[in-house]
């Protein structure tokens, strides 16, 4: 064979392997069939903008730190635990679970601890066929530095919506989905813990209405509980749900406003939505919510 | 020969498509540190063919869920080589909210702030201006609590 076919060989398999982020669509990442394929109840676009608009992992960080309370590694997972992840469903949930602890050791500066964190998110991205995404080299790079906030902040965030747009196109919406919820209970961990050491209207209000999503994720996990531990995460959602179940949210109407300033658009919206939940609920909530982000993390 | 030919197409087609991926990357970077003193969460990249004549001009929609007592930004850029100008409006339900493009005014922004009193599903809808052809990526960011 010529040299310069050889080397064409070559520089066509690196391509083709930079390029499998967007278009391997076989990768299963050893998803059982059962999940994959049966009982599929609604359809996987309706699936796929459900998940979509399900808050980032930083946006419970961002308000708790808005909030001026102090930061506290009681409220994250630790990361010695990744070797014993060995299924895809543990890697994708706990790759949620990280990747929302990761915004708010982000948000709080914590820079020495975010290594570790990025270093898990790594391996279980990897374990799951997305660590393409993931630029691991930059970040931990960027890490060393206090200064680099932003851009870290912007390429954690970019990395972790990438997975989740590259999971959707390539129909793995059922491990996107444990991504989300994995983000989403860390969150709502987070969120209740705070609330305990320091009670606040805003976060009583943010946590009431997290029954919004809850009731989401309970409809897409649904359709994916023929399998044994979709099954039981589907379970530890529904004692969730039956938590949140008396909590009101109810809407006052409003035409929203547009307001020029310096040249800077800005929309205030008058309809409101107004939280009604008692410091008895919110307890229950904030129990429930830990008993089960516990047993969660322990699998 | 042949094999060759073969492999030399696959390399020259391969290029533009990594090409493509990486010029959307950069859009986006860049898209999101223009939007300002703020903190990312989502992008909404399109690209889309243009209209027929007298009908709806194309539109990309993505739900997203925003939550009570937080400024958002909502920003959006065109790729250099569109022949449309991109335009972001956010929805709730079939009430617009807001535009980068007033239609009533032909002002443009590059963006703009939402301060949202109610959580809940939203839309955003990207399309070009006058139906045209075009890419672009809009970008949502969080700019402080209420």
């Amino acid at each position: 064979m010529p040299k310069v076919l050889i080397y064409l060989l070559i520089v066509l398999t690196l391509i083709v392997s930079c390029k499998s982020g967007g278009q391997d669509k076989n990768a299963n990442a050893e998803i059982p069939d059962s999940v994959l394929n049966k009982g599929i109840e609604i359809s996987e676009e309706v699936m796929q903008d459900i998940v979509q608009n399900i808050s980032s992992p930083v946006e419970m960080a961002a308000m708790i730190k808005d909030l001026g309370v102090p930061f506290s590694n009681r409220y994250i997972s630790t990361t010695d635990r990744v070797g014993n992840l060995t299924t895809s469903y543990q890697q994708a949930l706990n790759l949620g679970i990280y990747a929302a602890d990761l915004g708010y050791l982000n948000m709080y500066n914590k820079t020495t601890a975010v290594i570790d964190y990025l270093t898990a998110i790594k391996s279980l991205s990897d374990d799951i066929k997305v660590g393409q995404f993931f630029d691991f080299t930059t970040l931990k790079r960027l890490a060393t530095n206090s200064k680099n906030l932003d851009s870290l902040m912007y390429i954690s965030v970019h990395s972790f919506n990438e997975m989740d747009k590259y999971l959707h196109s390539n129909n793995r919406t059922n491990l996107s989905t444990l991504m989300v919820t994995g983000v989403w209970i860390e969150g709502l961990f987070l969120g209740t813990q705070v609330y305990k050491v320091t009670p606040n209207k805003q976060l009583a209000e943010r946590i009431g209405e997290q029954k919004l999503t809850l009731d989401q994720l309970v409809l897409i996990l649904g359709n994916y509980k023929q399998d044994r531990q979709y099954a039981k995460l589907f379970d530890e959602l529904l004692l969730l749900k039956n938590t949140f179940q008396p909590v009101v949210i109810r809407y006052e109407q409003g035409e929203p406003e547009m307001v020029e300033e310096n040249g800077m658009l800005t929309i205030v919206q008058h309809e409101k939505s107004i939280v009604d939940v008692t410091p008895e609920q919110l307890t229950k909530i904030i129990d429930t919510a830990e008993q089960v982000r516990n047993r969660l993390i322990s699998l | 020969m042949k094999k060759l030919i073969l492999i030399v197409a696959a390399f020259v087609f391969a290029i533009p498509s990594l090409m493509h991926a990486q010029d959307v990357s950069q859009l986006t970077a860049q898209c999101a540190a223009n939007a300002g003193d703020v903190m990312y969460l989502k992008d909404f990249v399109v690209k889309l063919d243009q209209g027929t004549p007298g009908g709806a001009p194309p539109t990309a929609r993505f739900a997203l869920l925003l939550s009570k007592s937080v400024v958002y930004r909502f920003s959006i850029c065109t790729a250099p080589n569109s022949e449309g100008e991109a335009v972001l409006q956010l929805f709730d339900m079939n009430t617009m909210l807001g535009s980068t493009y007033v239609s009533a005014t032909g002002k443009e922004f590059p963006s703009f702030d939402f301060k949202c009193q109610k959580t809940g599903v939203y839309h955003v809808f990207i399309s070009f201006k006058e139906g045209k052809a075009g890419e672009g990526v809009g970008i949502m960011s969080y700019v402080k609590k209420l």
